[in-house]
């Protein structure tokens, strides 16, 4: 069994206050290494008071890239996270997915847009 | 030169005003212009975030600018929430603390911008009593337009940004403006298959609003501040207005309505309405757990 590591949000960004892309690169960064070094990894929420998907996507999104659904499933675990964190970055993680998988969905919804008509003020 | 501003509200026809006034100014330099607001006899305070954009701009191209003529009610909430500060008035004290001071930010300036948050809507007495569930999500959505700004405007002129609540109405308004390259410019050069294509500039914010669209490339995902932000509008009963460009988006009661604007403005503009009595819970039906995450 591998190795457990605890990676504190709060303690990374040092504020209760996620919401800066700069700030979530900082807990990408070691959550990148501590993959890379294969440990099991608890990503701690505690003390978090606000979050944007522009944070999670730097922080949490990104793995998708150059990890596997599979390998992050297996290594990472999200710890005292409230509810409506929770889905935020459960949004984050499947808007990533998609991201990295189906670049072919511009296309798609664009024509959707063109074919919508215009509500009139 | 001189340029006579009507009313300012949070309105498709005062966006419009604001657009005029920048294209009539865009060319001048170092040239002395004065704007004449006997005429605008009512002033959405909010609207300080898009009309100071443009003044800056003015300032800097190294014009001067003078806002003459105020009546007094309006010189007095532009006294009170900083804005005329920007330009030779005094800050004068807001007895009734319903403003939300006007500030410029950069782009890098993201912790400052929190700590304005914080301090001018989430400790403040002063605020409608929103419920908890309610007040997380208005700062969340705020952060969201502000890191909106900061990943896609690309500019280096500022983010503007100014609020007003209304203690009576229930209603607080936030406006966050930049003068960057806009929503349709932003695809048009992230987005190689939309490169040619005649997206009109009101469609373009359409894109941007839903969910999975982003301009982002490369190894960091985007494209779901908008669409949040959208969802709790819906929910909480609010408004929301994006002008980008010449596009003018407006959402309220799940309902979206879009016009063009004569003349495009220096970047984007996104206003919200919020509903303060909202009691909305903001919790769905099934809950999730940590397992279902990834």
């Amino acid at each position: 069994m591998s190795e457990e590591i605890k990676i504190s949000i709060f303690e990374v960004v040092g504020s209760p206050l996620c919401v800066a892309s700069g700030d979530g690169q900082k807990v990408y960064d070691r959550l990148k290494v501590a993959l890379e070094a294969d440990r099991e990894i608890f990503l701690s929420f505690h003390n978090v008071t606000t979050l944007t998907s522009a944070f999670l996507n730097a922080a949490v999104g990104q793995l998708y890239g150059p990890f596997s659904e599979e390998k992050i499933r297996s290594s990472l675990k999200v710890v005292d996270a409230e509810q409506d964190d929770l889905r935020l970055l459960k949004r984050v993680v499947d808007n990533a997915k998609r991201y990295f998988n189906d670049p072919e969905r511009f296309n798609q919804v664009f024509q959707e847009i063109m074919e919508d008509e215009d509500d009139e003020v | 030169m001189r340029f006579s501003l009507p009313q300012i509200r949070h309105s498709y026809s005062s966006f419009e005003t604001l657009a005029y006034l920048y294209t009539q100014t865009r060319e001048y330099i170092l040239d002395d212009i004065e704007i004449y607001m006997g005429e605008t006899d009512w002033f959405d305070a909010d609207m300080c975030a898009a009309f100071g954009a443009i003044l800056y701009s003015l300032g800097r191209r190294l014009n001067e600018v003078s806002l003459i003529g105020i009546p007094q009610r309006v010189e007095r909430i532009l006294s009170k929430n900083g804005f005329l500060s920007h330009y030779g008035r005094a800050r004068i004290p807001d007895q009734y603390d319903t403003t939300i001071a006007y500030r410029r930010f950069d782009v890098e300036d993201d912790h400052y911008f929190a700590n304005y948050i914080e301090s001018e809507l989430i400790y403040r007495s002063e605020i409608p009593e929103m419920s908890p569930a309610l007040l997380k999500k208005f700062r969340e959505s705020i952060f969201e337009i502000f890191s909106n700004a900061v990943l896609h405007s690309k500019t280096d002129l500022g983010i503007f940004s100014c609020g007003q609540f209304f203690p009576n109405r229930n209603r607080l308004d936030f406006t966050v403006a930049d003068l960057g390259v806009g929503i349709l410019q932003n695809i048009k050069e992230n987005i190689k298959e939309y490169a040619e294509l005649k997206l009109s500039p009101e469609k373009a914010i359409a894109w941007a609003t839903e969910e999975f669209n982003t301009t982002k490339r490369g190894k960091l995902p985007g494209g779901l501040g908008l669409k949040i932000l959208c969802d709790f509008i819906d929910l909480n009963g609010g408004c929301i207005q994006i002008v980008s460009d010449a596009g003018y988006w407006q959402r309220r009661n799940y309902k979206i309505v879009t016009k063009r604007l004569s003349h495009p403005f220096p970047g984007t503009v996104v206003s919200v309405e919020i509903n303060t009595a909202d009691q909305h819970s903001y919790s769905l039906a099934s809950e999730l757990t940590p397992e279902d995450i990834f």
